[in-house]
């Protein structure tokens, strides 16, 4: 059941970060191949109108 | 004439680290004479009070709110300086854009052999990010705090049916392959494997294997409450699974805080019916157990991450551990000189001690030694719930901060980033006449500030000169977590701290050992002595 795990410790770090953009950097930093995912949350919807579009969907 | 001017920009995010920057890009644009840029927070407004940076605009902030706070020289080009920090909140990043992606979906079509993830998004989000993840088989390093339990839990086993490593929630480091994950130091490699529920505890272990000559295969952090009863251990027996499974692994070492007293059964008795390697386990804190006989030999159990980091080492090669102890670990005559020649200079209303961290398990780890040593001490984060500080801002007799807990890190950076909530309570505490000595712990390595000794010359210079017009000697004591390969080498760190009049102790039990035996003012060899048996070397 460890297979998966042996495996990662046999092979280069290919990392997707998500979230804090420093710790891509930190990555980078380490020539450590790595892309970034961008995120922001997720718009704020009023509670009125989260109450009315529920009731729509 | 120097005016402060609050400008808000509603429901408008930037992560706390991008903050920083631009905070600091935004204090060199001419005429400006102090700025910062950070989300409403309460905390973040208390702050800028403090700075003398808050107006009425920006009390007015809320929580999705960004505060720009501006002190600058004149009134006349506010518009300009406004226009060119408007500027850096739009500018792209250094990076070039082709590794950046909007949907986790793109960025994983663009490194379609990905094998590990870091998640650092706020912890109600990771949920679903973290299933698809698990879904296309990567593991993940999951650094985000606030991730509610059965989240946690559901994740976990999925992992764990699945033969994956979840490593957190609130996982803040972790070492794969020598690279640094989070915040994680530049360690040698070698044949030593930890799996630790406590972040600060790995980057500790880690960094103490790696002076005393030896290495580290892997470095997983699972994240505090793996070792609780709700999570049952899941991701900590994982890990140890694949250790004993992992041929380059000689040695497994297995760090945290007291885990629930079933967890402990579990892991021991999984190590006792399905294991063969050598183990070394620090529960800091936690009852000390019967090593079940047939473990006898072949498992050490260790209060300290002084000890556990010796002991391992010393399972590994007994000459290197006999040469790690005389190099790297103060023997007892040298302590007690230290803590002699500081009893000296102080006056005899000068009895406390005010610890400031940044590490969680640092700060622990301090009170679990003082609760032998001195008896339980202050904190915001106390063993004993009855030494709970009402006002976490303000310290009572002997006291102990954790600053990176939530109250002091809620819509900011962490203070191994942004230094400057310790920076003004060392100036606070240092006005105190009861005051002895203070401790700070500096956690260097990736993730963390460049220069850390440098950000606090300052506050230390300005801590020392308060005393000083007041006719004390403050002690400063510091411990630095990080090695001279690490990006801000720790030897320049200590030289830096050094020429401030600060003690660095090698380890942060020395720290706590040391501190303890200043604020006593009395030398008790005999107890010493214990405390080198009982708490620096293992048991068999």
């Amino acid at each position: 059941m460890v297979e998966k795990i042996l495996k990662l410790f046999k092979s280069e770090l290919k990392v997707v970060n998500i979230g804090l953009e420093f710790f891509y950097k930190s990555l980078k930093d380490q020539n450590v191949k790595a892309v970034h995912v961008v995120w922001q949350p997720p718009p704020k919807i009023e509670k009125d109108l989260q109450d009315i579009l529920g009731k729509i969907l | 004439m120097v005016i402060v001017k609050n400008f808000v920009k509603k429901n408008f995010y930037r992560d706390s680290v991008q903050l920083l920057h631009l905070s600091e890009e935004a204090k060199k644009i001419e005429g400006v004479v102090d700025a910062a840029i950070v989300m409403g927070t309460d905390l973040n407004k208390e702050l800028l009070e403090k700075q003398g940076l808050l107006t009425d605009e920006g009390r007015a902030a809320t929580d999705n709110d960004m505060i720009i706070a501006l002190k600058v020289e004149d009134s006349t080009n506010i518009d300009e300086i406004l226009e060119k920090v408007e500027k850096l909140l739009t500018a792209p990043g250094e990076t070039t854009a082709e590794t950046y992606y909007y949907s986790l979906e793109s960025a994983l079509e663009a490194l379609k052999d990905a094998n590990i993830a870091v998640v650092s998004i706020p912890g109600q989000y990771a949920r679903d990010v973290v299933l698809k993840l698990l879904e296309r088989d990567i593991h993940v390093h999951l650094f985000s705090d606030h991730v509610p339990l059965e989240h946690e839990i559901e994740l976990k086993k999925i992992a764990y049916e699945k033969g994956l490593l979840v490593m957190g929630p609130e996982a803040g480091t972790a070492i794969i392959n020598g690279v640094a994950l989070g915040f994680a130091n530049v360690v040698n490699r070698g044949p030593i494997g930890v799996v630790a529920a406590a972040g600060t505890g790995l980057q500790e272990f880690t960094v103490l294997v790696s002076q005393a000559g030896s290495g580290i295969t892997q470095g997983i952090g699972v994240g505090g409450r793996d070792v609780k009863s709700p999570v049952g251990g899941l991701m900590t027996l994982l890990s140890i699974k694949a250790f004993e499974a992992d041929p380059e692994t000689k040695v497994i070492a297995i760090v945290s805080k007291p885990p629930s007293p079933d967890v402990q059964d579990k892991i021991i008795n999984y190590i006792v019916e399905n294991t063969k390697k050598k183990y070394v386990t620090c529960f800091i804190g936690g009852k000390t157990f019967e090593i079940p006989e047939k473990l006898k030999g072949r498992l050490v159990q260790t209060k300290t991450l002084h000890a556990a980091a010796l002991e391992a080492v010393k399972l590994v090669d007994e000459k290197l551990y006999e040469e790690a102890k005389k190099k790297l670990f103060l023997p007892k005559e040298e302590i007690i000189k230290i803590a002699e020649a500081e009893i000296a200079k102080h006056s005899e209303k000068q009895k406390y001690i005010r610890g400031l961290f940044t590490g969680g398990t640092l700060t622990f780890e301090t009170q679990v030694i003082f609760k032998e040593l001195i008896g339980d001490v202050y904190s915001n984060t106390p063993l004993n719930p009855e030494y709970q500080l009402p006002d976490v801002h303000k310290s009572i007799k002997h006291t102990v901060i954790d600053l990176g807990e939530e109250e002091f890190t809620a819509g900011r950076a962490h203070p191994m980033i942004d230094p400057t909530i310790r920076l003004l309570r060392l100036v606070d505490e240092a006005k105190d006449p009861e005051v002895a000595v203070i401790l700070l712990d500096f956690v260097i390595g990736y993730g963390s500030h460049p220069d850390p000794a440098t950000a606090h010359l300052d506050a230390i210079k300005k801590a020392k000169k308060i005393a000083e017009e007041d006719g004390r000697h403050l002690t400063i004591l510091a411990h630095i977590t990080g090695t001279e390969k690490d990006p801000q080498n720790a030897k320049k760190q200590e030289e830096i701290l050094r020429s401030a009049g600060v003690i660095v102790l090698p380890t942060n039990a020395l720290m706590a050992l040391t501190a303890a035996l200043i604020a006593e003012k009395k030398i008790d060899e005999a107890k010493i002595g214990k405390f080198y048996n009982e708490f620096l070397v293992g048991k068999y």
